[in-house]
């Protein structure tokens, strides 16, 4: 008999994978891991097999996966989804995974899972880009529905931390079929306003918590891209604690819920005046001790020229320090305003102790030569005793000729 | 006023006054100006009262800005 047709191997394989190709087409598949093998190429070969079968499987490094390949492990129960083809050269048949999943995941988990992976193959979550959320902001943006309880527990925290602020809420449907979209344009909207009327330090874009349908609005790929190009820095605020939407990972920092969101967002006023009070007190302090060195110094100097009298008065203008600064303090604590102008008096005082700058003025300090007490009354002085006048610089000795005790300077 | 550059200001003067060779004179004029700033700040969050808007494009770049009920 002659063969009307001879293949060759090469044909047959050939024409064998066109037909499981176009006959199968892609399929999702259910079974478990065996056999797991990582190719230096980065490529992945497993059997998948359920109780009487099992089929070949490969992972191209390039295929889109839901889980990294070190994930994947023998004895996994997956789901799989791609085509069946044959490996023509061995002739074998096989599986040629495009997406894997552990079993039990539903579809609207698996769009979630597409999308995230195809942003973050295109850079929309990378670290790089995303904004600086400013410590003290001033003007913030929230982008939420205006009847939700997420804007309430905004303002409400607000309220408490950090009054300073103006915020302005550009309302959009949170839920439904349209709130992607007019989410998606309110973000564009406040980064507009940001822009042409009035800068907005940041924006707050989320709702509270609801149900998986509600939140997956935020799971939209129209409103990922808003974040994205938005130029204000966007707090992301869905749902509770558990949830995490693309949202959450395009935005510039992910808040669990609106409430936490606020607490990121605004400063918290009790804080800030804490803060405030500490850093006068450090400045007192380190004031004080520079006040403390001078006094040094100047009790080297009086020890030679034994001059006690201004040592008090120094003694004082660290008191005085003391004491203005407890004014100051009571007056922060109390919010009273303007002590600025009592301080200016008190630096007046604190300049006119320094015992130096009389002397620099002109006055000058004397005393009978050989004694320590500075001469202040002129019947201390006897005719023809030497007496000793210290200048700003230098020292004068002189012989007393005259002495008038009753001249009034 | 700008509270970021009023603490900026702040933390400049607190490093300066960190300094053991800064001239007495200098120490109570920064000291001075160092009080005044936290005054500032102090009495801004006391007057302060959180202010609500809404906000609604109506043309492209034209806004139709309303205070928000907070009842």
């Amino acid at each position: 008999m002659e063969p009307e047709h001879v293949y060759t191997i090469s044909e047959i394989n050939s024409t064998v994978r066109q037909v499981i190709e176009d006959g199968i087409g892609s399929v999702w598949l259910r079974g478990e891991i065996s056999n797991l093998k990582r190719a230096p190429s980065g490529h992945t070969y497993f059997t998948l097999k359920d109780k009487s079968a099992e089929i070949a499987a490969v992972r191209f490094r390039s295929a889109s996966t839901l889980l990294p390949s070190q994930t994947l492990e023998s004895g996994m129960e997956v789901i799989a989804y791609g085509r069946v083809s044959l490996y023509e050269p061995r002739g074998q048949y096989q599986f040629i995974v495009s997406l894997i999943q552990p079993a039990g995941l539903g579809a609207l988990q698996l769009s979630f899972e597409r999308l995230k992976q195809r942003l973050q193959q295109e850079g929309l979550f990378d670290e790089a880009h995303k904004l600086p959320i400013p410590r003290y902001p001033m003007q913030i943006g929230v982008v939420t529905s205006s009847t939700g309880a997420a804007f309430r527990d905004i303002v409400s925290v607000a309220a408490r931390r950090w009054p300073l602020a103006q915020i302005y809420l550009f309302p959009s449907a949170v839920q439904g079929e349209k709130a992607p979209l007019e989410i998606a344009e309110a973000i564009a909207c406040a980064d507009e306003f940001s822009k042409m009327e009035t800068h907005l330090d940041l924006l707050i874009v989320g709702r509270g918590g609801g149900s998986l349908e509600d939140l997956n609005v935020f799971n939209d790929e129209r409103v990922a891209r808003a974040i994205y190009a938005c130029r204000t820095p966007i707090v992301s605020a869905i749902g509770h604690e558990i949830d995490f939407t693309i949202a959450d990972f395009v935005a510039d920092r992910r808040a669990p819920t609106p409430s936490a969101a606020a607490e990121i967002v605004f400063p918290d006023q009790d804080d800030l005046r804490r803060g405030l009070r500490g850093m006068i007190s450090q400045h007192v302090r380190r004031v004080r001790a520079r006040i403390d060195r001078s006094d040094e110094k100047i009790n080297t100097t009086m020890r030679s020229y034994v001059l006690r009298i201004p040592v008090r008065k120094v003694e004082s203008l660290a008191q005085r320090l003391d004491l203005l600064t407890q004014l100051m303090l009571r007056a922060m604590q109390r919010a009273l305003v303007n002590r600025a102008r009592e301080l200016k008096r008190m630096r007046g005082l604190i300049r006119l102790s320094n015992p130096d700058l009389p002397l620099q003025r002109g006055y000058s300090i004397t005393r009978i030569a050989g004694q320590e007490r500075v001469l202040r009354d002129a019947a201390d002085a006897a005719l023809g005793k030497l007496i000793e006048t210290r200048l700003s610089r230098g020292l004068i000795v002189s012989r007393i000729e005259e002495v008038n005790e009753d001249e009034d300077r | 006023m700008k509270i970021d550059d009023s603490l900026g200001r702040l933390e400049e003067i607190t490093k300066r006054l960190e300094q053991d060779d800064i001239p007495l004179e200098e120490a109570l004029v920064l000291f001075e100006e160092g009080v005044s700033l936290a005054t500032k700040v102090n009495s801004a969050l006391d007057e302060a009262r959180l202010r609500v808007k809404t906000v609604l494009e109506q043309t492209k770049g034209s806004f139709a800005i309303d205070d928000f009920d907070l009842q």
